[in-house]
Formats: C-alpha cells, sequence, structure tokens
C-alpha cells in the first residue's frame, strides 16, 4: 500500500513540474498564431499600382535570424520580443502617403500590442528565476537592421513606395520569426 | 689607432641615442592608464588616470575607428585635454555600431604609445538616465506623465523609447511613510489614495532584458479635497455567447454612467492620448450599473476601459482604467469521457473534445491539458491528476471494485488560470482476477502447445525402443541395391518360404507314385529309386516347372 502511495505522490509530483515546463507550448502556439493574424492584416493593406522597383532596399535581416542558427529560449523569447516591438514601432509612423484602412492598421498594432505584453510577461519571470547569460549580439544586429529600416523611411520620406517596400520586408522578417518560434522546445 | 679611437668615439655618439631614448629630449611619456568609457544617455564621458602624478604640460587626444573602416578619426571633444576626462557626445555615431578608441599622452612634440580600448557599441555600455516627471492631483489619485529619459528625437534611446517599462515608488510623505513599488506607463493615474494627503514619489525606466537605470528626483504633491460623486468601482468584464457584459459598482442612486475605451498599446507612446478614448457601443447615459455590447466591438488585443458617474449638474472623475485582454475571456467547455476496464484490473480512460455545439467552442485552438480526479465509488480519497495524453491508463487498481472519473480541460500556463467545469462523473467497475487468471489462461495455452511436441518426442522414443528390443527382420533396404539378381539373393538371403518341389518317385512301371518330397534347407535333395531297366531317373530340378515337364513327358511315353 505505501508503495503506491509512493507512486501516487511521485506521478503527481512529475506531472506538477511538466505542467511549468510546458509553458513554452502555450506561448509557441500564441507566437505562431499571433504571426498569423500580423501577416493577414498585413496582406489586407492594399497595395500601390505605382511603379517602386527603383526603391528596392536590401535591409540585411541579421544572418544569425536568417540561417535560423540554435538559440536557447530564453533568447527567442528576447528576440521575438524585440521583433513584435520594432515591428509596431514602424507601423505608428507616419502612414498618410499610404491610403491604408486606419482600423487595419489599428489591428495590427493591437495585436502586436498583444503578444508583446505576453512575451515580456514571460520575460520577467525568466529574470526572476534565473542568471542568465543573454545573446546581445544578436540583439544589437536585429536593432541595427529595424534603425536600417526606419532611417530608409525617413530618407524616402514615407512614400507611398517605401512603405510598399517595408511591408514586403516586414511580411519576410515574419517568415523569419515563424521559424525561430518552430525551434522552441516541446 | 688614432683613426680607430675616432671611430670608435663616433659611434659611441651616434650610438647613444638609440640604447638611451630617454636622455634624447626629455621624460618617457606613458600612455594613461585605467581607461574607460561611461555613458548616460546622450552623454559620452573617456575617463582615465595619468600614468605619473607630476604635473606638467601634459595633454591627452583621443581617436576613434569605425571597426569596418580601418581609419583612425579624431575624437571631437578630446583633442589635447588637460585633464583627465573629455566628453565626446558631439561624435556622430550609429550607437549600435561597434566602435575601437585609442588615447595617449602628449607633451610638445613627445608622445606616449596609444592605449586602446577594447572595440564596443555605445549602446551596450550606455545606463539609462533619470526620466523626467509631471503630477496632476486628484482627490483620490494622482495623474502622472512621465518623459522618457534622453533627448526627444534621435539620441541614444530613440528606437527603445516605446519598449521602457517604468518603476515607480511612493509613500506618504508623514511618519510612517511605507513605500509601495508599482509598474506604470508613461501616462497613468495611481489610485487608492487618501484625499489631502501628501504623496510623495520617483520613477526609474528599465529596458528589457537588464537595462536599469537611475531614479528620478523625488517629487511630492498633495491630494485634493475628496469629491462629492465618487468614480464607479470594481469594473469587470464577463464574457457570455457573443456579447461582452461590462459591469461596475456604484454606492449612489440616480446617475447616469458612461464607458469608454482605449487600445492599450496608446498608453505606452510618449505622448497625450487623451482624445483617443472612444465610446463602448450600448454603455452612454446608462442608469443600471451594466452594459452589454457585442464581442467583435473589440479584435484580439488589451484594452482599457473606465466608466463616469453623472448626476446631471456634475460629474465624477473618470474610474479606474482597467485592463481587458480579449483572449482572457475565453470560455473553456468540459471534455467528454469515456472508461473502459480492461484485464488486469485496469481501467482506461479516453478523453475528447465536447461536441460541437452552434457556439463553436474554441478548446481546440488552445494547447490543453487535463485535470483528472479519481476515486472509488465507496471512499472519499480522490486522487487528482495532470495528464496531457487523451489516451491513458490506470493500472493495478483492486479488481471487481467500482471507479469514478471526472475531468476539466485546462490551458497550461499558470498565469493563465483558465479552466473549464468539470465534466460529467463517469464510473466503471474492474474486472476481476488477475494475477491467478492470466496463469490460467498461460498455463491452458502452454499445455495446448505442448501437446504435439509431446506426441512426436514419445513416437521417437517408441522408435528407439523397438529398434533396439524388438528389431525388424526385413532387410535394410540398402542390400537390395547390391543384390538384384535372384539366386545370389536366395544364396545370402535365408527367406522363410520353403521351396517345394513336386518329386515322382518311380518304383515299377504298374505303379507310378507321386511322391511329394520337400526340400530341406540344407540343400536340394535327390531322391530317386529306380527298378526297372528303364532308367528314368527323377531329377529334381530347381524350379517345379522343369519337373512338371519331365513328368508330362514321361507320361507320354507311357501313353505311346
Amino acid at each position: 500500500m505505501t508503495s503506491r502511495c509512493i507512486l501516487q505522490t511521485a506521478l503527481l509530483v512529475y506531472f506538477s513540474t511538466t505542467v511549468l515546463a510546458m509553458n513554452y507550448n502555450l506561448l509557441r502556439f500564441q507566437l505562431s498564431s499571433s504571426s498569423v493574424e500580423c501577416q493577414e492584416l498585413l496582406l489586407q493593406l492594399n497595395g500601390t499600382s505605382k511603379d517602386c522597383l527603383k526603391d528596392r532596399m536590401n535591409f540585411k535581416i541579421p544572418e544569425e535570424i536568417q540561417k535560423s542558427q540554435q538559440f536557447q529560449k530564453e533568447d527567442i523569447v528576447l528576440v521575438t520580443l524585440e521583433m513584435f516591438q520594432k515591428t509596431s514601432d514602424i507601423f505608428r509612423r507616419n502612414l498618410s502617403s499610404t491610403g491604408w484602412n486606419e482600423s487595419i492598421v489599428e489591428n495590427l498594432l493591437a495585436t502586436l500590442h498583444w503578444q508583446k505584453e505576453h512575451l515580456e510577461e514571460i520575460l520577467e519571470d525568466i529574470m526572476q528565476e534565473e542568471n542568465f547569460t543573454w545573446d546581445h549580439r544578436t540583439l544589437l544586429h536585429l536593432k541595427r537592421y529595424y534603425l536600417r529600416i526606419v532611417r530608409y523611411l525617413k530618407a524616402k520620406e514615407y512614400s507611398v513606395c517605401a512603405w510598399t517596400i517595408v511591408q514586403a520586408e516586414i511580411l519576410k522578417s515574419f517568415f523569419f520569426l515563424d521559424k525561430l518560434t518552430d525551434s522552441l522546445p516541446n | 689607432m688614432l683613426a680607430l679611437l675616432g671611430a670608435t668615439t663616433l659611434v659611441l655618439v651616434a650610438g647613444v641615442p638609440w640604447m638611451l631614448p630617454a636622455a634624447a629630449g626629455g621624460t618617457n611619456l606613458k600612455s594613461p592608464q585605467n581607461v574607460e568609457v561611461c555613458i548616460i544617455d546622450d552623454t559620452f564621458i573617456l575617463r582615465w588616470n595619468r600614468s605619473s602624478p607630476s604635473v606638467r604640460n601634459v595633454t591627452f587626444s583621443a581617436d576613434y575607428q569605425i571597426l569596418e573602416n580601418g581609419a583612425w578619426l579624431q575624437l571631437p571633444g578630446c583633442q589635447s585635454v588637460a585633464s583627465t576626462e573629455c566628453n565626446f557626445s558631439s561624435v556622430k555615431l550609429n550607437v549600435y555600431e561597434e566602435i575601437k578608441l585609442r588615447i595617449r599622452a602628449e607633451e610638445g612634440n613627445n608622445t606616449s604609445p596609444w592605449r586602446y580600448v577594447d572595440s564596443f557599441t555605445l549602446f551596450e555600455k550606455a545606463q539609462i538616465g533619470p526620466p523626467k516627471v509631471h503630477l496632476e492631483a486628484e482627490d483620490k489619485a494622482i495623474i502622472i506623465n512621465i518623459s522618457p529619459p534622453g533627448t526627444k528625437d534621435g539620441g541614444m534611446w530613440a528606437s527603445d523609447s516605446s519598449g521602457f517599462i517604468y518603476s515607480l515608488d511612493i509613500w506618504k510623505n508623514s511618519s510612517s511613510g511605507e513605500r509601495k513599488t508599482k509598474t506604470v506607463y508613461s501616462r497613468d493615474k495611481i489610485y487608492e489614495l487618501s484625499p489631502e494627503t501628501t504623496y510623495c514619489l520617483k520613477v526609474k525606466a528599465r529596458l528589457l532584458p537588464r537595462k536599469t537605470g537611475a531614479y528620478s528626483p523625488v517629487y511630492c504633491i498633495k491630494t485634493t479635497v475628496e469629491n462629492k460623486l465618487p468614480p464607479p468601482e470594481n469594473i469587470r468584464v464577463d464574457a457570455k455567447n457573443q456579447t461582452y457584459i461590462l459591469k461596475w459598482d456604484y454606492a449612489q442612486e440616480n446617475v447616469t454612467f458612461h464607458a469608454q475605451w482605449l487600445h492599450a498599446y496608446l498608453k505606452k507612446i510618449p505622448g497625450d492620448n487623451s482624445g483617443k478614448w472612444k465610446q463602448i457601443p450600448n454603455c452612454k447615459n446608462i442608469r443600471t450599473t451594466q452594459c452589454v455590447f457585442p464581442k467583435n466591438t473589440f479584435h484580439k488585443g488589451i484594452y482599457l476601459i473606465r466608466v463616469q458617474a453623472s448626476d446631471g449638474n456634475t460629474t465624477s472623475v473618470w474610474s479606474h482604467e482597467e485592463k481587458f485582454d480579449t483572449q482572457l475571456q475565453i470560455t473553456l467547455f468540459p471534455p467528454v469521457i469515456t472508461m473502459k476496464s480492461t484485464n488486469n484490473a485496469s481501467l482506461r480512460v479516453y478523453i475528447s473534445a465536447p461536441e460541437e455545439s452552434e457556439n463553436k467552442p474554441v478548446n481546440h485552438l488552445y494547447p490543453l491539458i487535463y485535470e483528472i480526479v479519481f476515486w472509488e465509488n465507496t471512499s472519499n480519497a480522490e486522487r487528482k491528476i495532470l495528464e496531457k495524453r487523451t489516451d491513458f491508463t490506470f493500472p493495478q487498481l483492486k479488481p471487481l471494485t467500482v471507479y469514478c472519473v471526472k475531468a476539466r480541460a485546462l490551458i497550461q500556463d499558470e498565469r493563465w488560470n483558465k479552466s473549464s467545469v468539470f465534466s460529467d462523473i463517469v464510473c466503471e467497475k474492474t474486472k476481476p482476477g488477475n494475477t491467478s487468471k492470466t496463469w490460467l489462461i498461460a498455463g491452458v495455452c502452454a499445455a495446448l502447445f505442448s501437446i504435439p511436441v509431446v506426441i512426436y518426442v514419445m513416437k521417437l522414443l517408441f522408435r528407439c525402443i523397438s529398434y533396439v528390443f524388438f528389431p525388424s527382420s526385413k532387410p535394410p533396404s540398402t542390400i537390395d541395391e547390391y543384390f538384384s539378381e535372384q539366386p545370389l539373393r536366395n544364396l545370402l538371403l535365408f527367406t522363410s518360404e520353403e521351396l517345394t518341389e513336386r518329386c515322382f518317385i518311380i518304383e515299377n512301371t504298374n505303379t507310378i507314385t507321386a511322391v511329394e518330397e520337400t526340400n530341406q534347407t540344407d540343400g536340394e535333395h535327390k531322391k530317386y529309386s529306380s527298378q526297372t531297366s528303364q532308367d528314368s531317373g527323377n531329377y529334381s530340378n530347381e524350379d517345379e516347372s522343369t519337373g512338371s515337364k519331365f513328368s508330362e513327358e514321361f507320361l507320354h511315353q507311357e501313353t505311346e
């Protein structure tokens, strides 16, 4: 009888710990559904009939993100937070030239913000738990990448072609974000 | 000799400056030590120590290099500096770019070797300075307006200004001064304060992951006199079918209410967003302390909701801005359980999603775990387990006992704390006989399989025994191969059949007697007797056929 009791207790403890470890399962689900929604909203922003080929620009997305190197799960949280944050900052800028539907842009910002808030909560938990060494290098490269996009928009004076190029670039960045999300542990 | 002496002197004189370079033009200059970069917001300071404490006309100059370029450029504000620190804030650099610095001491034409600083980015070394705070008092709340540290446009935190998280410490100015720490937006309100009291506070900004800034100076403000009309309290939102129900509490009667909403992300942007609050449909000038509005008013996101009361003459201040996350309002439906009793007194449990109703449950969209409560029908002792699988077994239970099970679905995140109600209780009785039954079945099967084996073994044994004790007189078949001819065969083999021969014994011509004689085994026996002149012998031949022929001939002769 006692051995059975011990077994049950051990099972309970085991399952409790697996619940805590499975935090990343919910995050992965949230990240992929947010990413899908954002991409859908981005695609709803109607394109322009103007020829924007001459305004094309290589923003040089960081190699670490492009080649989807193996990140630790805490770094993935930090990197995805930065991506959602910066994308949100970009779409709050001057969109008057584009003629895009304002409520779609608002919904996009709302979705980005929602995911960002949840990522921040998880990051605060991580920071309290452990003295983790962050991958500052990748974060720095990412900040540089988004700064290039912002400078490009400013240089082109937020023209409709510049926004079209940036819209395509952000969609591309979501593709890499999805790959990062997939590499989160189960 | 003299020429040699002269040459040596010349060499020595020429060589001395090489060997003693210090002797050439004064003391040797050493490069500065303990060079460090100190950055707070947009102020970049370079500090160092003198190598020798003696005060002379020593100045210092620094250069910088953008790693990709390779050329060393003069660091503005750090050329020929007499003190041990310089301010190079005017340099136009990308804060995320890696740079290298070098500094040396100079005295006239004399320079020390360069002292290099390892490559770094301005951003990583930067520390967050104090934010600026503006306060406004209400009766039971203080409105705060925080400006991010650094310069407004451009500067160190240009890209990150909306990412700042502000921590606020607040305490009463009076004796006890119990401190409370909160996280606030850049435009926010601090509630639950007492009227006509002086509060002091200070704020610091943080950037994830690890940058924490300095505290602002302490600001103090006194709350106003209590208003006649208090704001509504305890605002909450419930979800029901396709609508949200907004509820609040209010003590007084005969007032109308007015509810508004705002995108939460607008609070993160520095600046005034007071004009961006929007009306919640069906929630203007209502007399009840609740209002109902459709779910599709809000897209997925986080919103802030505030309510105001009005009695016609005066309006209250706005209530607490309640955070409303649309995703936290989902309803989880209870799962469906089926249970089967399997052999060995175990119960197998299957959990399935609830049936699709018209509301189309959202269970399947979220990763779920199940909390299962399991107990014996007769006792009250409950076992709770958390299980992710939808098909599992409770092994080794008591046989012939009724066990009951109920389960509910949970979203696997302790922060969310969302669960469905418990499902219906399902009970099942376990099957009897565990180990003995299985042994019996196993034994029967073993017996069935072993019967043909035993028979075969017995057969072999019997063959063996009969070979030894009851040998067969049949010759082995191999002999047939070698001895196929009959005579030789007869010679070698002792056949059991007897060769019989018909013999005719002729004694007189008168009497003919057919006598049959049998051959004996040791040879052919010729027996004849002749008493007549006709010597007709009886020749016994090997085969009967000739014998019979002979007798026929004889008869034939007789009849002639």
